[in-house]
């Protein structure tokens, strides 16, 4: 059954789909930071106010996955900020993250060393996105 | 015209303790950082640039050896990713590098591959005599895509040492 996209249900279902994954937990081995994704205000997409998403992310598990203000996502040690659309994209496959970020579609704040050194953990994540089936609310 | 990046660097520690007990106070002053001096030639460097140039800074300051190459590194360095139809230059002038938009000429060597293997390539570990190692995991998939034309190399047989040596710079491991 779909979920509303970015909403606690949406969340609840991400942490669940990258907790299943094998390749996350091996790829994610000795990460020990937040991430906070900030999905941008669309008002013409239905998407009428910004999102935080903030994800306890620890040694390949996530041990929390939350949907809150976009405030409380820019306070992680890492932070990739985009519109709702480019989201949609990523979560849809219609958009591959590292290219995203090469791009400046998406605009990733912290340590790059780090962030690269987990490439394919990133990546096995974005996969995770796109397994969830989501209700977008510029489809309805 | 280069635009000069400049970091604000703290020098000293206050209260810190020096020879002979005496505790000598010494207010933090900011000073400009000399080390791993990384210059945007753009007014408005690409995300790729800015990104690039950011990664082998944060790698530079934080690793001696890889500081000592940056000193003596002295090449223009092409990178072109394919899937994006983007790339910058990397000018290594020893202790200094330029980052350019796009493809400039007179280049050293000159990478052409996809994202993925340009992230591959910063996640290559160093092995002995400090060169790349090709076989584990992600050194077997760069040299496969090497050998089947999915990462093209311009310069490469002149310049072998120029690029171990970029290879170091760029890899994150």
């Amino acid at each position: 059954m779909a979920v509303k996209a970015f909403s606690n249900e949406w969340a609840k279902a991400f942490k669940d789909e990258v907790n299943k994954s094998s390749v996350y937990k091996t790829a994610g081995k000795g990460w020990k930071w937040t991430v906070g994704l900030v999905v941008e205000a669309e008002p013409v997409n239905h998407f009428p106010e910004a999102k935080g998403i903030v994800m306890d992310l620890f040694d390949g598990e996530a041990r929390d996955i939350k949907v809150g203000a976009a405030s409380d996502a820019q306070k992680c040690d890492f932070v990739i900020t985009a519109p709702y659309t480019r989201w949609k994209e990523v979560a849809t496959n219609q958009l591959d993250a590292t290219k995203g970020m090469l791009q400046g579609k998406l605009k990733l704040k912290g340590d790059l060393p780090t962030i690269v050194r987990y490439t394919k953990a990133s990546q096995e994540m974005t996969l995770c996105t796109t397994r969830i089936p989501v209700e977008w609310p510029d489809e309805k | 015209m280069a635009r000069r990046k400049v970091k604000a660097k703290q020098r000293g520690t206050a209260g810190s303790a020096r020879p002979g007990g005496s505790r000598e106070e010494s207010p933090p002053k900011l000073d400009v950082d000399s080390r791993a001096e990384v210059l945007y030639a753009d007014d408005e460097p690409s995300a790729f640039a800015s990104m690039l140039g950011g990664l082998i800074e944060a790698n530079v300051r934080s690793n001696p050896s890889k500081e000592r190459d940056f000193d003596s590194l002295k090449a223009r360095v092409g990178i072109w990713v394919t899937d994006i139809d983007e790339g910058v230059t990397l000018d290594f002038k020893g202790g200094h590098l330029v980052v350019h938009n796009g493809l400039k000429p007179q280049r050293t060597l000159t990478i052409r591959t996809d994202a993925d293997t340009v992230m591959s390539l910063s996640n290559l570990k160093i092995g002995l005599l400090g060169l790349p190692v090709y076989y584990d995991e992600v050194g077997r998939g760069v040299a496969l895509k090497l050998l089947t034309g999915k990462l093209k190399i311009e310069g490469l047989l002149p310049n072998v040492t120029t690029l171990n040596t970029v290879t170091r710079i760029f890899s994150v491991q």
